[in-house]
């Protein structure tokens, strides 16, 4: 028996075990040919929320510029880097401001934690935005897909009222006087204006009450309401199939 | 679009001359005799299987994406000015940007109308404007009324943010002047 032989007969059980559980899990190989790539867009979880093809036209770059695609990932980006701010803040007017203070000025990747959320958030209302100006001027929302774009909609006022609670959180001059010009507009409204800014602030004024309701609102409320309209926009999509080329 | 592969069905075929389209839909006449009775789908209609095409799109443009996130964020810190005191107004009291429409609106017009009336409009514009917009068309050409009308939507807003970033000052008050050297351009 030659050298060679020996150390496959040991290392070849181990190895197709390897296999074994490679191919339980990815169930299929690189996509060598479109049957295989077929196979692993409907059996794979993540790869099914696709159709398993698309028009060619409708994956160009320049037809999408993939900002559908890019705001779910800058929602994914926002839940890492929020969940990891939400360890290190507590929603106290008494603490949160220190413990921003210290994430900004204790560590270097606690400040890129915090600016990165910061900024994708501020870089999500636009992609969002944009997204929708673009499913606009290619009339992407017409029959089948009206209620999608109904649907989008409201995840753009999500997108708004995420980033809009978001930014009471730091409890900060910027945060504090941004967020009392905006609900002072709620006032204005016939009748019920007074009680709606009272039960978005939690009293009369900015201050702990508002703080508590703006985090929560921020870190459970609105990102479920999100996530379901966001599951009901992406299997439409899926459903319906890509617009593409006009 | 073809929906084989559905519930597992076929693999789809990826060669462009259609199944499903009947040759019939678009050729009248004595074209319907010639062989081979193929007809050649348009580039538009040419179809490619999702993975590893949209994915390795998809993949590129996050990463992109992120590393352009990820240079801003070391470079660029997020502001956080002196703790909240609700007894010192600033100068510079301002919505956050994407609200700074409504701000400037409630400049100019009654506070029912632009802070309630205007929003609640804009937003069932919005959600029922497919139902709205009855022409079936997507021709950029045939659908001149609606694209005219959203991009005035779209320039005002943008307008709007423009204005209220750049041009007002302390107090939320017209300011040319704003425009150079002005220190509240931070979100």
């Amino acid at each position: 028996m030659s050298n060679q032989a020996e150390r496959g007969g040991l290392w070849e059980p181990s190895r197709q075990v390897g296999r074994d559980i490679w191919g339980s899990v990815f169930r299929r190989g690189l996509p060598t040919t479109d049957k295989v790539a077929a196979r692993t867009v409907l059996t794979n979880f993540f790869l099914h929320i696709h159709p398993v093809r698309v028009k060619k036209s409708a994956i160009r770059f320049s037809y999408s510029f993939c900002l559908g695609g890019l705001s779910f990932f800058l929602f994914l980006l926002l839940t890492v880097t929020g969940i990891f701010l939400m360890f290190y803040y507590v929603p106290s007017t008494d603490q949160a401001y220190q413990n921003i203070q210290g994430l900004q000025s204790g560590s270097p990747v606690g400040a890129v934690m915090r600016n990165l959320h910061r900024w994708s958030a501020h870089a999500m209302v636009i992609v969002v935005w944009l997204h929708m100006v673009r499913v606009f001027y290619q009339g992407a929302y017409k029959s089948p897909r009206q209620f999608n774009w109904t649907i989008g909609t409201a995840l753009l006022v999500i997108t708004l009222l995420l980033s809009f609670s978001g930014y009471l959180l730091p409890w900060d001059q910027l945060s504090v006087w941004a967020v009392t010009v905006g609900t002072n507009m709620a006032k204005y409204a016939p009748f019920l204006g007074p009680f709606t800014r009272y039960v978005l602030l939690g009293g009369p004024n900015v201050g702990q009450g508002t703080l508590i309701r703006f985090y929560v609102l921020h870190v459970a409320v609105l990102p479920l309401i999100g996530i379901l309209f966001m599951v009901i926009h992406f299997w439409r999509v899926r459903k319906d199939g890509f617009t593409g080329g006009l | 679009m073809a929906r084989s592969g559905r519930n597992g069905g076929d693999p789809p075929r990826v060669t462009p001359p259609a199944k499903g389209r009947s040759p019939l839909a678009s050729t009248t006449g004595p074209e319907l005799a010639r062989a081979p009775l193929v007809v050649q789908m348009a580039k538009e209609d040419e179809v490619v299987v999702t993975y590893p095409y949209l994915v390795w799109r998809e993949y590129l443009s996050a990463l992109a994406m992120f590393v352009f996130l990820l240079v801003v964020s070391f470079l660029v810190a997020a502001p956080l000015l002196a703790r909240a005191d609700l007894t010192v107004t600033p100068d510079f009291a301002k919505a956050p940007w994407y609200f700074l429409g409504l701000q400037e609106l409630l400049q100019r017009f009654p506070p029912v109308m632009a802070g309630v009336a205007f929003p609640i409009m804009v937003v069932i514009g919005m959600l029922a404007m497919p139902y709205l917009d009855r022409n079936p068309s997507r021709r950029p050409q045939e659908r001149k009324v609606a694209i005219a009308l959203f991009t005035l939507f779209v320039c005002m807003c943008l307008a709007f943010v423009v204005i209220g970033v750049f041009f007002r000052g302390p107090g939320f008050v017209w300011d040319w002047t704003k425009i150079l050297g002005y220190q509240g351009l931070v979100p």
